[in-house]
């Protein structure tokens, strides 16, 4: 009998505790960006975004998307160009923050930074982020590889994938803005 | 005198009776759960419900008073408000809030809302353009001001902060020529509109749906309604199946009866 008392206050204490580390912040946003920066962040840009975009990444996340620009941190030299975002998404009924690193257009870090909702919470373990990396954006928007569903948390998996595809579009966006910007600097240059 | 016996009669009769009885219920409960499986498809999240009798059925009345700030550019002026959680462009609904709002103003380019550890910026035009987290270092907003047409928060500790014209960056800045925003007091008949906004997305088309299927929506014995109407198609099939059986055997003898007593 006292056996039985114990395992079963073993297991309702465990049960407690992976309950009560379940949700909440993991990391901040901002510990997230100097981390990735190596404590010494860059400073924020903005990528305003034009009807064509928010149509984009509202086929993305099947819903309507609120607002009009989106910061994020970025480092450029010759050979690499990594960006970082930190974006939302509501998994059942609260939103979901996450935090992206893309590196020359493939994900080099995914890692959920607040989480809000009362389950899903297994996305943010490793053995689901670790998925994510090198993953690029096909030409239909979707990643290119499968990301494996975990039972009981389908929505908070299908909102961080969506953040991810958003990320790496977004990524995109400004590469290509980048490369318009410098050319019309040449072509200024030149003249 | 019918020939019928009577165990046969009574499941046939109550069969009538209860399906009669359960009629209404039934086809709420068949059309209801069709729905619920098909909420991204009917939009049931995103609907809202602005039926004022469903509404005061609710009871969806918030408890305290609006916070409003006004603010103006040029000739321009708008209300920003905070109810029960939910951000107001005048009587327009912006977007939910978790944090209380501590001050809005109208700088040079966006409307500036302050929260508890986070801003949000607004256009002229009411449109949502960005919430954004503040560090760390940069939480605990107690009010929000202006200077030099930039934003300037105060913190708990108290320390002050100036944005840039972009409202990417926030520097240090010292508690002079500070014009810090303060609470408008609504008029009747702005609150009015107000609430009439406020309640337009205070209930979600899915939860009415969802209460009707669970019977919630009749109160708390609305369930057990709901639970007679689903023992009530339990029955409906139990006695149909025994009413067509029957029924059957009958058919069958009488056949029989027909084929080798035509004599």
């Amino acid at each position: 009998m006292k056996r039985l008392l114990t395992i079963i206050t073993l297991l309702s204490s465990l049960l407690l505790t992976s309950v009560l580390l379940a949700g909440g912040v993991y990391q901040e946003p901002d510990d997230f960006i100097k981390q990735v920066f190596d404590g010494k962040p860059p400073k924020a840009e903005v990528l305003w975004l034009n009807k064509n975009l928010k149509k984009q990444i509202e086929s993305i996340l099947n819903h309507r998307y609120k607002g009009l620009r989106i910061r994020y941190w970025q480092h450029n030299d010759d050979n690499n160009h990594k960006s970082v975002w930190v974006l939302n998404e509501i998994g059942k009924e609260k939103l979901i923050t996450t935090g992206i690193v893309i590196n020359n257009q493939q994900i080099e870090q995914i890692k959920v930074l607040v989480f809000r909702e009362s389950r899903g919470w297994e996305v943010r373990h490793d053995f689901f982020t670790e998925q994510f990396k090198q993953i690029k954006l096909k030409d239909n928007q979707r990643l290119d590889k499968t990301i494996d569903n975990i039972s009981g948390a389908t929505l908070s998996v299908r909102a961080v994938r969506k953040m991810a595809q958003i990320a790496l579009l977004l990524d995109q966006n400004i590469r290509v803005k980048k490369s318009a910007d410098s050319k019309q600097n040449a072509n200024s240059k030149t003249n | 005198m019918s020939k019928r016996k009577p165990i046969k009669f009574t499941a046939f009769l109550w069969h009538r009776r209860i399906g009669l009885a359960a009629l209404v219920l039934v086809i709420i409960l068949a059309i209801t759960g069709i729905m619920l499986n098909h909420t991204e498809q009917f939009k049931l999240d995103e609907s809202y419900v602005d039926n004022h009798l469903l509404l005061n059925w609710y009871g969806i009345e918030p408890d305290d008073d609006p916070v409003s700030y006004q603010v103006n550019k040029d000739e321009e002026k708008h209300t920003i408000s905070a109810w029960n959680y939910q951000l107001f462009f005048d009587d327009v609904a912006i977007t939910h809030l978790e944090q209380n709002m501590h001050g809005a103003i109208g700088a040079e380019q966006f409307i500036v809302v302050a929260l508890e550890n986070a801003i949000i910026l607004l256009s002229y035009d009411g449109e949502f353009i960005e919430r954004i987290s503040t560090s760390l270092s940069f939480n605990n907003i107690q009010r929000l001001g202006m200077k030099y047409k930039r934003p300037v928060i105060e913190t708990s500790k108290p320390l002050y902060y100036m944005a840039d014209e972009h409202i990417l960056d926030w520097d240090v800045t010292i508690n002079e020529g500070i014009d810090w925003a303060e609470q408008h007091k609504l008029s009747d008949i702005d609150r009015d509109k107000l609430l009439i906004a406020y309640r337009g997305n205070g209930l979600k088309l899915e939860r009415v749906i969802l209460d009707l299927h669970s019977g919630r929506i009749f109160g708390n014995y609305g369930i057990y309604l709901m639970d007679a109407a689903a023992i009530a198609l339990l029955w409906l099939s139990l006695s149909g199946l025994w009413v067509w059986s029957s029924r059957r055997s009958k058919m069958r003898k009488k056949k029989h009866y027909q084929k080798h007593h035509r004599d």
